[in-house]
């Protein structure tokens, strides 16, 4: 980010909490790509991630008064946004077998690489535990470290970590095309 | 968001209060006093938390660590909190009538066994009862039958199994996942 | 284990951030608008008579209030610990049924390498 480019957040941050509706709108407009993205691959589902993304900003203006800089700002709104998509996986039938990723249109804009290969990946990915997706998604979304990630899902460093190791060794044994370990959460693998 | 409770208000929410303690108390469990457990064993434990209580509580947790904040979004809802639990020095010291008298008041209507395991190797017994008022459960029933512990947990309220069920990590339990994703 | 460059790399464009439907921002900021515009209550003012009285029961009661707030301290630690120690056990014990219940639901041949 340019020096022009934070100064401009600072200040549509200072002019949203002094009540300016468009600098809100326009933080809004900033950030809805990261708070959607979040929210949709945590939930792989359209119109669960916009309410959501939507809740995360109306959350953010009821509270701006308590973010301190855009710095703040990022982290308080991956924060929220991961909180608020945890919370509605839980809130979900608690023994039902649900199917995550049948989305066909949660890809986003056409990558260099193999489009099928993504799209797998991004089911693969939804298939993940709640907790061990949201790490997944912080730090290869997102592109936090570790560190970051403990502070924003309020985790302990080894547990992101853990998380990460069994993700991604349960992501390469599955597209692998074997029968393929799928990592639980708990440190094992079925 | 703190409400603002008018006199109105206030009074409308008194009056609906004994309708909502009468549907709490049918999640509740009228637990014996377990004489004949607590003299037979090393270790009791007795904890009963009501509305007030577990309010207080939350009061105390420190949502900076990760136990605390567990603990707190698990009693999101919850209303009460009763735990009975009995070490012994000697396999299956405890009788079975007190448990059955909490066991007969689970086959009230209401109560929904939600699992049932007995394992052989562990030698231990494990029911769990959900209580369900129209299409939302406001109570739950632990009964674990151990071969040195006996336990009993109730709990009142709005009940979400995932978030009890995600002390796991926490309280030195190991995580485990229950999703089959298959 | 070292972690594959391809796969992280993979995963960094398979995860590519992508936009809400248009107008997301015009919908939020409609959402607040609509919360803006729930019925405000007037604040009653109760504290306009006897100022003098009122700030010496607020100094007895200010005293009073230290004791109390001292032993409610000692409780709400005190109900903390249980509700703590509640948890653990409930925690525990589904930990338990939910082992059962996996238990059962393994295939009774041993030896199988993952599913």
């Amino acid at each position: 980010m340019t020096d022009g480019a934070a100064c401009s957040v600072c200040d549509s941050l200072a002019r949203a909490r002094a009540g300016d509706a468009a600098a809100f709108a326009d933080l809004v407009r900033r950030h809805q790509r990261m708070v959607y993205s979040l929210a949709l691959r945590m939930l792989a589902d359209r119109h669960k991630a916009e309410d959501v993304a939507q809740e995360a900003f109306l959350q953010l203006h009821r509270k701006l008064a308590l973010v301190q800089s855009d710095v703040h700002l990022l982290f308080w709104l991956r924060q929220v946004a991961t909180r608020l998509a945890i919370d509605r996986l839980r809130r979900e039938p608690r023994y039902e077998v649900v199917p995550l990723h049948e989305d066909p249109g949660i890809a986003g804009e056409p990558a260099a690489g193999d489009p099928l290969l993504q799209r797998r990946l991004s089911g693969l990915i939804g298939d993940l535990p709640p907790a061990a997706r949201a790490v997944v998604l912080l730090r290869y979304q997102e592109d936090l470290e570790p560190v970051e990630i403990a502070a924003v899902l309020d985790m302990p460093v080894n547990t992101v970590k853990s998380h990460l190791k069994r993700s991604l060794a349960s992501l390469r044994d599955r597209l692998g095309g074997t029968s393929g370990a799928a990592y639980r959460g708990d440190g094992q693998s079925t | 968001m703190r409400a603002r409770i008018s006199c109105l208000m206030a009074l409308v929410i008194l009056a609906l209060l004994p309708q909502q303690a009468a549907l709490a108390a049918d999640a509740k469990l009228a637990l014996p006093s377990f004489q004949a457990l607590e003299s037979k064993a090393s270790e009791t434990v007795s904890i009963t938390l009501d509305s007030p209580l577990i309010a207080m509580a939350a009061r105390f947790l420190d949502s900076d660590k990760p136990e605390d904040a567990a603990a707190r979004r698990a009693i999101a809802g919850i209303t009460g909190i009763y735990v009975r639990s009995f070490t012994f020095d000697s396999d299956f010291a405890y009788p079975k009538a007190d448990v059955d008298s909490v066991r007969r008041q689970l086959s009230a209507p209401g109560w929904q066994q939600l699992v049932q395991v007995h394992s052989r190797k562990e030698r231990n017994d494990v029911d769990v009862y959900i209580r369900v008022e129209g299409n939302r459960a406001n109570g739950l029933a632990i009964i674990a039958s151990e071969p040195r512990e006996f336990t009993i947990v109730n709990i009142v309220g709005s009940i979400d199994l995932q978030k009890l069920h995600e002390l796991e990590g926490h309280f030195g339990i190991p995580q485990m996942d229950l999703t089959d994703k298959k | 284990m070292p972690v594959n460059p391809d796969l992280e790399q993979q995963l960094r464009e398979a995860l590519r951030r992508v936009d809400p439907a248009e107008g997301f921002a015009e919908r939020v900021q409609a959402r607040i608008e609509r919360e803006r515009l729930r019925p405000q209550r007037p604040r009653p003012a109760l504290y306009r008579w006897a100022p003098q009285a009122l700030a010496a029961a607020l100094l007895m009661a200010a005293l009073g209030l230290y004791g109390w707030h001292a032993q409610r301290e000692r409780q709400g630690l005190e109900a903390r610990q249980q509700l703590l120690e509640a948890l653990r056990v409930t925690g525990q014990k589904l930990d338990l049924a939910y082992r059962g219940v996996k238990d059962a639901a393994r295939p009774a041949t041993a030896g199988d390498a993952g599913a």
